[in-house]
């Protein structure tokens, strides 16, 4: 693998606020997905695949859940002596601020950007789940010239995404001739990915100017106002992706992923997803279970019947027990006889002997961390 | 300084796994879903606060250097300790090949020396089992043992297959026999030993003098130390163990994980068994599948029938295909409508459409003729063809039409 000339940056806190429920007590970057991973492990993984070396998180509330899943950034080869894993947590620098939006972030680490040795960043958010070639993404914006170039997706607008997108109008050639923030207009979209590459000591300079005029938001303070002046590309990614912006959203990106052609999609051979590795043991299926149509990761006992469902490391099913349309997050205990239709479990959840569970298609109940039911 | 240290002899053939070890060395062959034999020795050390460990590789060593690599996943990627692997090397006054299972040992008595442990610990990479040897070490310690012995009461019928162990009241060894006759013990050696080392060092050498011995701790080190009054002792286990050296057993030993009643727990959180796995996303179960009594892990695809089987990672079960009593390993495909009974399928195996593979002992007119079936790494078994039961292939087979 040939070492890519990007740093990668990571905002894990962009987007907390678009899933409460699961960002109470973690970072958007650290929600959990896909029976195994957490939305990290997608930009991550792919940022190493390019060959991305040195990779800076910038941190605002609520990271020790990032921080325990990440240790030394080992299980994404991100444990190197030159580079690796830097995580900043907020006012690291002695700046004493407490940061709203990118450019006041960045400001932050500016002596970190400054002192790096690759000649782009890639700034990335985690809200947009995609095994994206990021090595493609920055020879395009080489080839064309680009001063800022953003990666986007081809989408329908829905109610969830109305609220809380970004989009871009573009020229043929790609520029981008207008930069939108919660356009409205209904039919096909070109959505922002939070993901773009720029030149490392433009950013710098961006920064800077910006900071000291009191800018705070990248995108629409800066790129939506330069739009004449610099050359502003978009980069439109085609491959699987899920865009989550609320709990509906979030519940079927994780169904999406009971289907095969998904899975494929999404965790391709030879571009493998890493995640913090948890030794657990092979699923164990009892006699007399009965399942139809699940994801499940490692570690899990099941002797009831589930069906439709996510199952994340170590859940727990007993004998008797039914469990539809569920995502159930790590070391979840379905007791003996329970019923469970439409409900997401966060971490650690248990649910008691014979209880009753349900939620609706469009409305899933939703199990606190740790709680007993 | 260390206390104590482990050993680990990996170094055997396992010729008796034949289609299965043509590539690799018997402690690295797959077992239990996604672990590999010697992760249960390692892994136990680690549990058992052993942090060094010497593994002596001599045959096929190229997966089985790869796989423990710098020892991480099992925590031993230490400053001072940790894992080494070694082979045998070259030495000022020639070189050798591991001769005997003390011969390995004495050859890296070096190695041995520069953590000046009070104790070692020997251990084979075939056997799957469970044990804390921290509360041996205490039991050899109390004692005052120069060697203490793990034992394992085995049915006395099954008592001349092992090295058999006679001890007094208190545990102390007075007679050992390999493999008798007519046995005066159940007691079965587990090929688990702990040395004090200054004692185990003076042994090997005179061991190495000799040129008639075999240089083997069975027939060697144990019965002269035991001539010479040495104090061995026999440290009781209690618990599974097996011996994974033989088709046979080492189809049972993954059979016995999915029997609820036998103390073999992979789940225990208490005592992990450790692995390097690669990353693989969650294993996915269809609408057409039907599954009972498994363990499936990461990367699988399941749309057939699997029943009172072991599959292992990134395995693809076609729809209508059924797959009974059988070991998958890794990377194996089976194709619609093929049937997989009584098997144990090796890693990268195809097995395509309709074929059938194996069979259930009850459906055999002649039992004689019945048997486990291997299928050796790589190979393709062709649409509709037939393997029969108890063969064991290393070579593609034809498609039948």
């Amino acid at each position: 693998m040939v070492n890519l000339n990007a740093l990668g940056i990571i905002f894990p806190n962009m987007h907390d606020s678009e899933l409460k429920e699961l960002t109470d007590h973690r970072t958007m970057a650290s929600v959990p997905f896909a029976g195994r991973y957490r939305l990290i492990d997608f930009v991550l993984s792919g940022m190493t695949a390019a060959g991305v070396q040195n990779v800076g998180l910038i941190v605002k509330k609520n990271y020790q859940s990032l921080m325990d899943h990440l240790g030394n950034g080992r299980e994404w080869d991100l444990s190197r002596k030159r580079g690796g894993l830097t995580i900043f947590p907020p006012n690291s620098a002695g700046e004493g601020v407490d940061y709203h939006g990118r450019i006041e972030a960045l400001h932050t680490i500016l002596p970190y950007i400054e002192k790096a040795k690759e000649d782009y960043v890639i700034l990335a958010d985690c809200n947009v789940v995609c095994n994206m070639d990021y090595a493609a993404l920055v020879q395009k914006h080489q080839e064309l010239g680009a001063d800022i170039t953003i990666a986007y997706t081809k989408e329908k607008m829905t109610p969830a995404i109305e609220k809380n997108n970004i989009s871009l109008q573009l020229a043929p050639s790609g520029r981008v001739r207008e930069l939108l923030t919660n356009d409205s207009t209904t039919g096909k979209r070109n959505l922002s990915m939070g993901i773009m590459v720029v030149g490392r000591e433009m950013l710098v300079s961006i920064v800077k100017n910006a900071f000291s005029k009191g800018q705070v938001r990248f995108e629409q303070e800066i790129i939506a106002k330069k739009l004449e002046t610099m050359q502003v590309y978009g980069y439109e990614f085609s491959g699987y992706r899920s865009r989550i912006v609320d709990m509906g959203s979030y519940f079927e990106a994780n169904m999406q992923m009971l289907y095969v052609e998904n899975l494929n999609r999404l965790f391709p051979e030879g571009r493998p997803i890493y995640t913090k590795v948890r030794d657990e043991a092979p699923v164990r299926y009892a006699i007399d279970c009965k399942v139809k149509n699940v994801t499940m990761a490692d570690g899990c006992i099941i002797e009831g019947e589930v069906e439709n469902c996510i199952l994340f490391r170590g859940c727990r099913v007993g004998k008797g027990a039914v469990v539809k349309n569920c995502i159930l997050m790590q070391n979840t205990v379905i007791g003996p006889g329970a019923r469970m239709n439409y409900v997401i479990t966060d971490k650690d959840v248990t649910v008691s002997e014979g209880q009753y569970l349900g939620g609706t298609k469009n409305f899933q109940v939703f199990v606190k961390k740790g709680s007993t039911v | 300084m260390k206390e104590c240290i482990a050993m680990l002899l990996a170094g055997g053939q396992g010729s008796r796994l034949y289609a299965l070890t043509q590539k690799l060395a018997k402690p690295a062959v797959p077992f239990g879903g996604k672990y590999r034999i010697i992760d249960f020795p390692l892994s136990n050390c680690v549990n058992s606060g052993i942090d060094t460990v010497g593994i002596l590789t001599q045959y096929q060593p190229l997966v089985l250097n790869e796989y423990i690599g710098n020892g991480q996943p099992w925590d031993l990627d230490r400053l001072y300790g940790g894992v080494h692997v070694l082979p045998p090397y070259q030495k000022a006054s020639g070189s050798d090949w591991y001769k005997g299972t003390a011969n390995a040992i004495y050859q890296n008595s070096n190695f041995i020396e520069r953590y000046d442990p009070e104790y070692v610990v020997i251990l084979s990479g075939d056997h799957i089992y469970k044990m804390d040897y921290s509360k041996m070490l205490s039991y050899h310690k109390e004692q005052g043992a120069d060697c203490t012995i793990a034992v394992l009461e085995v049915p006395w019928e099954e008592a001349s297959r092992f090295g058999i162990m006679t001890a007094d009241t208190n545990g102390v060894v007075t007679k050992f026999e390999e493999k008798p006759a007519k046995p005066q013990s159940n007691l079965a050696s587990m090929g688990i030993y702990i040395f004090t080392w200054s004692k185990l060092k003076q042994y090997l050498e005179q061991d190495e003098a000799d040129t008639k011995s075999e240089n083997d701790f069975g027939k060697n080190i144990i019965p002269t130390m035991l001539a010479d009054g040495q104090k061995l002792c026999a440290y009781p286990f209690e618990g599974y163990w097996k011996d994974v050296g033989t088709i046979d057993s080492l189809w049972e030993a993954n059979m016995d994980l999915l029997n609820p009643n036998v103390p073999l727990d992979v789940w225990d959180e208490n005592w992990k068994i450790y692995s390097r796995t690669a990353a693989q996303p969650p294993h996915h179960i269809s609408n057409l599948a039907h599954v009972e009594n498994s363990m499936i892990t990461e990367g699988c695809e399941v749309d057939g029938t699997v029943e009172f089987s072991v599959i292992f990672a990134n395995v693809k079960i076609g729809a209508g295909a059924v797959v009974r009593d059988s070991i998958i390993m890794p990377g194996a495909v089976i194709e619609e409508g093929a049937q997989v009974h009584y098997s144990i399928v090796a890693e990268n195996v195809t097995i395509k459409k309709d074929a059938i593979v194996g069979a259930r002992p009850e459906c055999m007119t002649d039992l004689s003729q019945w048997g486990v079936t291997v299928l050796g790494e790589g190979i393709t078994v062709g649409a509709g063809a037939r393997v029969q039961p108890k063969s064991m292939l290393t070579e593609d087979v034809k498609e039948v039409r």
